[in-house]
């Protein structure tokens, strides 16, 4: 059967955990593709993205000295950012609806929760490349289209509202399930 | 274009430009045999997770001979290897260490300002637990085990925390 042909996407895995880069890797290099580059936390990801024409960037959250979120943020709106347009897949074990709501707002293109399976990771990948989303530079915010489904809404700015809710909501198990992830994602 | 609105702004390049669908791309059949790769590498997991296990152990000794602020900040290092744990364990079939790891995450988020004996105490069965499921390699879901262990350390989180947890 055919499918999507990844041999000529480069990927930049980062991760402080030895083990869940290589992980990823393993998946990536199973799925087909051969450029693999990894960082051990934003900063020396950001260096490497000097270099490494990164086409798809995968990236945990929690890290040290630079951690997930400062990294997507300066990635997207660094001075001397290498690709502001860079689409960046979040990988984390916080699954709760505000991490969600904030790594959304600091502009990553998907989410996918931990623990991760091959399909997990490849249906992401697949979300990227079959739907390109325009960027949008609105107030502070700089990062694609959080709006993925084209609406006429009339009623009040629910990103905002969002926000307030989240911090009542959803405190009682502690995350959001990867389905419950797409559906905010794509609300 | 309006200084108030929104600029929308075109990549310069889409990935379907350099993703082309071909024969021996990913197809149902690769993802069988990715996920049968990960499987693969179930025994580096529990050699691995051995190490996250120690991590654990330390912090929580640590925690014990700590009081106030220090015993908090131990916990929190408990925490983090925690995160990790629940993090790895379901994507090498050990879906227990995830479900473990995570109740011991939520409760150490929610401990109270003054940390007691009950609530160490707590902390330290999580940990057993999770010792026991490495040792026992009880994969998957861990059968009526699992299910017995799970239920008893709900038991032992209300019985410290209240029905509430």
């Amino acid at each position: 059967m055919a499918g999507y042909n990844l041999e000529r996407l480069n990927f930049l895995c980062v991760d402080d955990n030895k083990h869940m880069r290589a992980l990823v890797k393993t998946i990536l290099h199973a799925l087909g593709s051969k450029n693999v580059h990894e960082a051990a936390d934003g900063a020396d990801a950001f260096k490497e993205l000097r270099h490494f024409p990164a086409d798809i960037i995968i990236c945990d959250w929690n890290m040290s000295p630079l951690d997930g979120l400062d990294f997507v943020r300066l990635v997207r709106t660094g001075k001397d950012s290498p690709n502001p347009f860079v689409p960046i897949i979040m990988l984390t074990g916080h699954t709760e609806m505000h991490r969600v709501i904030e790594a959304r707002d600091a502009g990553v293109h998907e989410f996918l929760a931990k623990p991760i399976s091959a399909k997990g990771l490849f249906s992401r990948i697949r979300s990227i490349i079959e739907r390109p989303r325009p960027f949008i530079r609105a107030g502070m915010y700089f990062g694609p289209d959080r709006r993925r489904r084209q609406i006429d809404w009339k009623g009040p700015e629910r990103r905002k509202a969002g926000m307030a809710a989240a911090g009542a909501s959803n405190a009682a198990d502690g995350g959001l399930s990867q389905a419950e992830v797409e559906a905010l994602l794509n609300g | 274009m309006s200084n108030n609105g929104p600029e929308f702004i075109e990549p310069p390049s889409h990935l379907k430009d350099k993703v082309k669908i071909t024969e021996g791309g990913v197809d149902l059949d690769a993802l069988e045999k990715a996920e049968a790769l990960i499987a693969g590498l179930q025994d580096s997991y529990l050699e691995w997770v051995e190490g996250d296990l120690e991590k654990l152990q330390t912090f929580y000794g640590q925690a014990m001979a700590a009081e106030g602020a220090d015993r908090r900040a131990r916990l929190n290092d408990v925490f983090s290897v925690a995160h990790d744990v629940k993090g790895q364990g379901g994507s090498f079939d050990y879906h227990l260490m995830t479900a473990i790891g995570n109740k011991l995450c939520r409760f150490i988020e929610k401990l109270p300002g003054e940390i007691t004996r009950g609530h160490m105490e707590v902390v330290k069965v999580h940990i057993d637990a999770l010792r026991l499921v490495i040792a026992q390699r009880m994969a998957g879901e861990g059968g009526r085990a699992g299910e017995n262990l799970m239920r008893g350390l709900d038991a032992v989180i209300t019985k410290v925390s209240g029905p509430e947890g």
